[in-house]
C-alpha cells in the first residue's frame, strides 16, 4: 500500500532540497550547497528507479477543482521521460560544481535547479490534464530564473521572452483543457474526468460541428505546447535563451525541458484524444507542414549560425521536431521513432552543451570560428564533441541512427499521401546539414590547416598540463558519449519497453 | 434567528465611525482600539449571521407604495457579505499603520469605518429600493476618504469620481423605475421579476443596458472607467480596499443583482443587449490590460489591472447562466483578495521606501523581501497560475464561457487569456526587476554608468515595515494560496447560490 505513494514523495524531494537551500544559514557555505544538490538529485534518482520498478501505479492527491484532483500515475511513458529526466540532471549537475565557478550565485542556481526538476517529476508522473498543467506553469516559473541568471541584459530580455512565451502556449493549452473537460466521457475513474486512458477519454458521440471546433482547439493546443518544444510559430524565444543561460542549464533546458512539451504532446495525442481523432484531418497535415518545416529550418538557421550556444539552440530546434513529426504522424512505428530520439536527444544536446560549456570555462570562447584547433588543448571534450556530433547526424553505430530510421520507416508505412516522402527527404536533408553544422566543427578542432609561412610552434597552442577540465566535467561528457554508442549498438532494450507502450496505445 | 440581528453588523459601525468622528480622541492608541474592536466586532458578527442564515426578511421602512427597505440574507449576499467582513479588519489593520504620519486620522477612520456599515447594507438589501439607496449612500460616505490630506490633485480627482458616480446612478435610476413599474416586485428574485412585460421588450431591453452601464461606472466598465486611474491619489488604505474591494465590487454586485435577480436571465438570455453587455466587459478586459501594461506609476497600473479584472466578473455575469453567475462571484471573491495584498505591497514601497514607479523597483526583492515575496505569490494568482485562487476563477469563467458555447462567449474566452498574457507582462514585470535586476556587464568592475540601480545609489534608509502591515499581507498570502488548493467547497457553494439553492 506504500508503493504509489513513492511517486509524490519522488516528487517533493528535490522541493525539499530547494527549500533547505533557501535558508539564508545554509548557504554561507558553498561545498554544503553543492553537497546538499548533488545529494537530492541523487536521491530524486533512486526515487525514480524505484518507482519504475513498481509497475503501473496510482496516486490521488485533493481535488483542486470539481471532480479534478491533482492524480499522479506511473505508467511506461512516465518512465520514459522520468528515467531520462533524473539521468541527465545528475550529468548536469556534476558538471555545473566546477563550471558555476565560473559564475557568481551559485546557490540560487542550485535552488531553481531543483526547483525546476520538482516541476519535471510532476509532469512526468502527473495522471491527468490538470495535473500536467498545474506542474507546466511552475516548471515555466522554476526555469526562467535560470535563463536570467547571469542578469546582463541580453539574459533578462531572453528570460522575459521565454516567460512570455511559455505562458502563452500554456495558456492556448488551458483553452485546450477547458474544451477537452467539456467534450470527456463521463466516467468515474480515479484521476477524475480528465484522467489519462490509453487510447484516448472523448465522448463517442460528436457531432459533426462538434468534431470541427474541437479539431480546432487541440490544434491550436498543441501550437501552444509546441512552443516549448521550439516548433514554428511559437519558437522565438529558444534561441534567445538557450544560449544565454549557463551552460549546464542550457543543456537542461534544450535536453529536458523541451522534452516536457512533448510529453504533454503525447499525453494529448495518445491518452486524451486519442490517434484517431486527428488522423486524416486538416490539423494533422497542418501540423505535420509545421513540424517538418521547423526541422528544414532549424538545421538551415543553425547551419549558418556563428554564435556556438546559439547554433546548438537552433539545433535543439531542428531535432525535437523531428519528435514532433513522428508523433504528429499517428503511427506505432513512428511514435517508437520518435520517443527514442526523445532519449537520444536528450543524451546527445545535454553532451554538445556540456561540451560547450568545458570550451566557455576553459577558453572563453563562444564563436565557432574560434574552436579552430581547440582539439589540440582539450582533445577529451573534442572526442564526446564528436561523438556526440556523429550520433546526431545519425551515423550508425551510434544513437541517431535507430530513431531516424524509425522515424522515416514509420512515415512510409503511414497513409498521409505526399508527406509520406518528404518525412525521409527533408530527415535527409537535415542529416546533410547537421553534419555541416557539427561536423565541420569536429574537424577543424583537430585538423587545422596550416598557414604559409607559419613556424609550427606558433600556430600550435600548449597542449594542457593535466586534465584539460577538472573530472567534474570530464565524467559526464564522457558517460553521455559511451551512453550515445551503447544505445546505438543495444537500442533493442529500449525499443522492447516502446512497443509495450504503442501496444496500448493504438 | 431573528433576521433583524442583520441590523447589528450594519449600524454598529455606522455608529462606532461617527461616535469617532464626534469624539476624536487625542490618543492615537485609543483611535486604534476602538477602530479594530468595532471591525473586527462586526465581522464577527457577519461570520455568526452566516452560520446561522435568519431565513426572514427584515422589514425596516415603507416609503411609498410599492418601496420598502428590507434587508434579507440570501446567498448572494452571504457571498458580499462574507468578503466584506473577511477583508475589512485586515484592511483597518493596515491602514492603521499605514496612515500614522497623516492628519485628521480620527476622520478618516471615522469615515472608513462608517464605510463598512453602509457596504454591508449593499449586500444585505433585500430589494432594489434598499440596494439603490445604499449604492448612493457609499458614494457620499467615501467622498471625504479620496479626498482625504485635501491636496489638490485629490480634490480634483474626487471632483471626478463624484461626476461619474452621479451620472451613472442616474442611468441605474431608469432601471430602477423599470422595475418598479413593469416588475411584479421590487425585491430580489433568482429568475427575475419581469413575468408578463413582454409586451415592452425592446424598451426595457434598452433600459437595461443603460442600468447595467449605470451601476457599471462603479464596475470601471468602458468607457466610464476614467475615474478609477485618477483615484490612485488617494492614499493606499483607500485604494486598495475601495478601489479594489468595496465600491468596485458593489458595482459588480449590483449588475450580478439586477441582471440575475431583477430582469432575470429567462428575460435577457440571448437578446442585443446581454451581447451589448458582454460587448463592453469583453473590449474592457482586455483595454484595461493593454493600458497597464504602459503605465509606469505602481498604482496606476494596479488601478487598470483592475478595470481589466472587473470585466472578467461581468464577462462571466454576463453569460447569463448558472455557471456564469458562480464564475462571477468566485472571480469576485478572487479577485477582492489579490488586488488588496496587490495594492498593500506597492503601498509599503511607496510609504516606507518612497518609490512610486516601475523602474524604482529595481533590486527591490533584497531590500523587502516579505513585500515582494507576497507581492509575487499575489502576482502569480492573478496571472492565473495554478494552484493559487486566481486560477481557479479563471478556471470557472474559461468553462462558463465554453459551455455556453455561443460566439461572444468564445470572444470572451480569446479575451481571457490575452488578458492574462498580458496581466503577466505587466505583473512579471515588477517581480523580475525586484528580484534579478539588470546588471551592469561583468567585464566592467567599475560602478554603473548612466543607468542606476536601486541598490548602489540609495543610501537612504528604508523605514521598517512595522507588524501591522506585515501581518495583513502574511495572511492574504496564506489565503491565496491555501484557498485555491482548497477550493473546492467554496466552489460547491457558489454553485448552489447561482441555482438557487443556497
Amino acid at each position: 500500500m506504500l508503493g504509489p505513494w513513492l511517486i509524490p514523495v519522488t516528487i517533493l524531494v528535490p522541493l525539499v532540497g530547494a527549500l533547505l537551500l533557501m535558508i539564508p544559514a545554509y548557504r554561507k557555505n558553498i561545498s554544503v550547497v553543492r553537497t546538499t544538490t548533488g545529494a537530492f538529485v541523487a536521491a530524486t534518482g533512486l526515487l525514480v528507479v524505484a518507482v519504475a520498478m513498481l509497475g503501473e501505479a496510482e496516486c490521488e492527491f485533493l481535488e483542486i477543482l470539481p471532480d479534478m484532483p491533482v492524480f499522479f500515475r506511473s505508467d511506461r511513458t512516465s518512465v520514459w521521460f522520468s528515467v531520462l529526466t533524473v539521468a541527465m540532471w545528475m550529468c548536469s549537475t556534476v558538471f555545473s560544481f566546477e563550471y558555476m565557478k565560473y559564475e557568481k550565485r551559485e546557490e540560487r542556481y542550485c535552488v531553481f535547479s531543483l526547483l525546476a526538476l520538482t516541476a519535471l517529476m510532476g509532469v512526468c508522473f502527473s495522471g491527468n490534464l490538470i495535473t500536467t498543467y498545474l506542474f507546466y506553469e511552475i516548471m515555466t516559473f522554476a526555469s526562467f530564473p535560470l535563463v536570467l541568471h547571469e542578469q546582463t541584459k541580453e539574459a533578462v530580455s531572453a528570460g522575459l521572452t521565454y516567460l512570455y512565451y511559455s505562458l502563452a502556449g500554456a495558456f492556448l493549452g488551458l483553452v485546450g483543457i477547458f474544451f477537452l473537460y467539456r467534450y470527456a466521457a463521463p466516467r468515474t475513474v480515479s484521476g477524475g474526468l480528465l484522467a489519462y486512458a490509453a487510447g484516448g477519454f472523448l465522448r463517442t458521440d460528436l457531432t459533426d460541428s462538434e468534431r470541427s471546433l474541437l479539431t480546432v482547439v487541440i490544434f491550436l493546443m498543441l501550437i501552444g505546447l509546441g512552443s516549448k518544444v521550439g516548433l514554428y510559430p511559437l519558437h522565438g524565444w529558444l534561441p534567445k535563451a538557450h544560449p544565454v543561460a549557463p551552460a549546464p542549464a542550457s543543456a537542461l533546458l534544450s535536453g529536458n525541458i523541451t522534452k516536457m512539451g512533448i510529453l504533454f504532446t503525447v499525453r494529448i495525442l495518445f491518452f486524451t484524444v486519442g490517434p484517431d481523432f486527428l488522423r486524416g484531418s486538416w490539423a494533422q497535415y497542418a501540423l505535420l507542414g509545421l513540424s517538418l518545416l521547423t526541422v528544414f529550418l532549424g538545421s538551415m538557421l543553425a547551419y549558418r549560425e556563428k554564435v556556438f550556444k546559439k547554433r546548438l539552440a537552433y539545433s535543439t530546434v531542428s531535432q525535437t521536431s523531428y519528435v514532433l513529426t513522428g508523433l504528429y504522424l499517428l503511427a506505432p512505428v513512428a511514435a517508437v521513432g520518435a520517443l527514442l530520439h526523445v532519449v537520444f536527444h536528450s543524451i546527445i544536446k545535454n553532451l554538445l552543451f556540456l561540451c560547450a560549456g568545458a570550451v566557455i570555462y576553459k577558453t572563453g570562447r563562444t564563436k565557432v570560428e574560434q574552436l579552430k584547433g581547440i582539439g589540440l588543448i582539450m582533445p577529451v571534450t573534442m572526442v564526446c564533441f564528436t561523438v556526440g556530433g556523429l550520433a546526431l547526424v545519425g551515423i550508425p553505430p551510434f544513437a541517431g541512427f535507430i530513431s531516424k530510421w524509425y522515424l522515416a520507416a514509420g512515415a512510409l508505412d503511414t497513409d498521409t499521401g505526399v508527406l509520406r516522402f518528404l518525412v525521409p527527404v527533408i530527415l535527409i536533408i537535415s542529416a546533410l546539414l547537421t553534419a555541416g553544422y557539427l561536423l565541420t566543427v569536429s574537424a577543424d578542432a583537430f585538423f587545422v590547416p596550416r598557414k604559409e609561412g607559419e613556424a609550427e610552434e606558433e600556430k600550435r597552442e600548449e597542449p594542457a598540463k593535466g586534465p584539460e577540465v577538472s573530472l567534474k566535467m570530464l565524467i559526464p561528457l564522457v558517460l553521455l558519449s559511451a551512453a550515445a554508442l551503447a544505445f546505438g549498438l543495444f537500442p533493442g532494450v529500449l525499443t522492447d519497453f516502446l512497443n509495450g507502450i504503442m501496444d496500448v496505445v493504438f | 434567528m431573528s433576521a433583524y440581528w442583520l441590523l447589528v453588523p450594519l449600524l454598529l459601525p455606522i455608529v462606532g465611525g461617527a461616535v469617532l468622528g464626534i469624539v476624536k480622541p487625542h490618543s492615537r492608541k485609543v483611535m486604534e482600539i476602538t477602530v479594530m474592536t468595532v471591525t473586527l466586532l462586526t465581522s464577527l458578527c457577519v461570520a455568526v449571521l452566516l452560520w446561522v442564515r435568519p431565513s426572514e426578511e427584515a422589514f425596516i421602512l415603507q416609503l411609498a407604495e410599492r418601496l420598502t427597505v428590507k434587508f434579507f440574507l440570501d446567498g448572494s449576499s452571504c457571498v458580499f457579505a462574507g468578503l466584506i467582513a473577511l477583508l475589512w479588519p485586515i484592511a483597518s489593520m493596515y491602514a492603521i499603520e499605514y496612515m500614522s504620519s497623516e492628519e485628521h486620522q480620527n476622520t478618516f477612520f471615522a469615515y472608513y469605518t462608517i464605510t463598512y456599515g453602509v457596504t454591508l447594507g449593499i449586500a444585505f438589501s433585500a430589494n432594489l429600493m434598499t440596494m439603490y439607496m445604499f449604492y448612493e449612500m457609499l458614494t457620499l460616505v467615501t467622498i471625504p476618504l479620496m479626498m482625504h490630506g485635501l491636496k489638490y490633485k485629490a480634490v480634483v480627482a474626487t471632483r471626478k469620481y463624484v461626476r461619474y458616480s452621479i451620472g451613472g446612478a442616474a442611468f441605474a435610476f431608469i432601471g430602477f423605475i423599470a422595475i418598479a413599474i413593469y416588475g411584479e416586485t421590487l425585491d430580489f428574485r433568482l429568475g427575475g421579476v419581469l413575468t408578463g412585460a413582454s409586451g415592452n421588450r425592446t424598451m426595457l431591453e434598452i433600459v437595461y443596458v443603460m442600468a447595467v452601464m449605470g451601476f457599471g461606472v462603479k464596475a470601471a466598465i468602458f468607457p466610464f472607467h476614467g475615474w478609477l486611474p485618477t483615484a490612485s491619489v488617494a492614499p493606499t488604505p483607500v485604494t486598495a480596499l475601495l478601489h479594489a474591494v468595496a465600491i468596485v465590487k458593489a458595482g459588480a454586485f449590483a449588475i450580478i443583482r439586477i441582471t440575475y435577480y431583477s430582469f432575470g436571465v429567462d428575460f435577457l438570455h440571448g437578446t442585443w443587449a446581454q451581447y451589448t453587455v458582454m460587448g463592453f466587459a469583453i473590449f474592457t478586459m482586455v483595454y484595461g490590460a493593454t493600458k497597464a501594461v504602459k503605465e509606469q506609476h505602481c498604482k496606476r497600473r494596479l488601478a487598470y489591472s483592475t478595470i481589466s479584472n472587473l470585466s472578467y466578473i461581468l464577462l462571466a455575469a454576463t453569460l447569463m447562466t448558472p455557471a456564469g453567475m458562480s464564475a462571477a462571484f468566485a472571480h469576485m471573491l478572487a479577485h477582492g483578495v489579490m488586488k488588496i495584498t496587490l495594492f498593500y505591497c506597492i503601498g509599503a514601497v511607496n510609504v516606507k521606501a518612497h518609490k512610486y514607479y516601475v523602474w524604482e523597483m529595481d533590486g527591490m526583492g533584497k531590500r523587502m523581501k516579505l513585500i515582494f515575496g507576497v507581492y509575487s505569490v499575489a502576482g502569480l494568482s492573478l496571472i492565473g497560475i495554478p494552484p493559487m485562487i486566481g486560477f481557479v476563477s479563471k478556471w470557472d469563467i474559461g468553462n462558463a464561457a465554453v459551455a455556453e458555447a455561443s460566439p461572444f462567449a468564445y470572444a470572451g474566452l480569446v479575451a481571457l487569456i490575452l488578458a492574462a498574457l498580458l496581466a503577466a507582462a505587466y505583473i512579471l514585470e515588477i517581480v523580475v526587476r525586484a528580484w534579478m535586476p539588470r546588471e551592469a556587464e561583468k567585464t566592467t568592475d567599475t560602478v554603473s554608468t548612466g543607468e542606476t540601480s536601486a541598490q548602489e545609489t540609495s543610501v537612504q534608509e528604508f523605514l521598517p515595515v512595522g507588524w501591522r502591515m506585515r501581518l495583513p499581507l502574511v495572511l492574504m498570502a496564506i489565503a491565496i494560496v491555501v484557498g485555491g488548493i482548497f477550493s473546492v467547497p467554496i466552489l460547491r457553494f457558489l454553485a448552489d447560490v447561482a441555482m438557487g439553492i443556497r
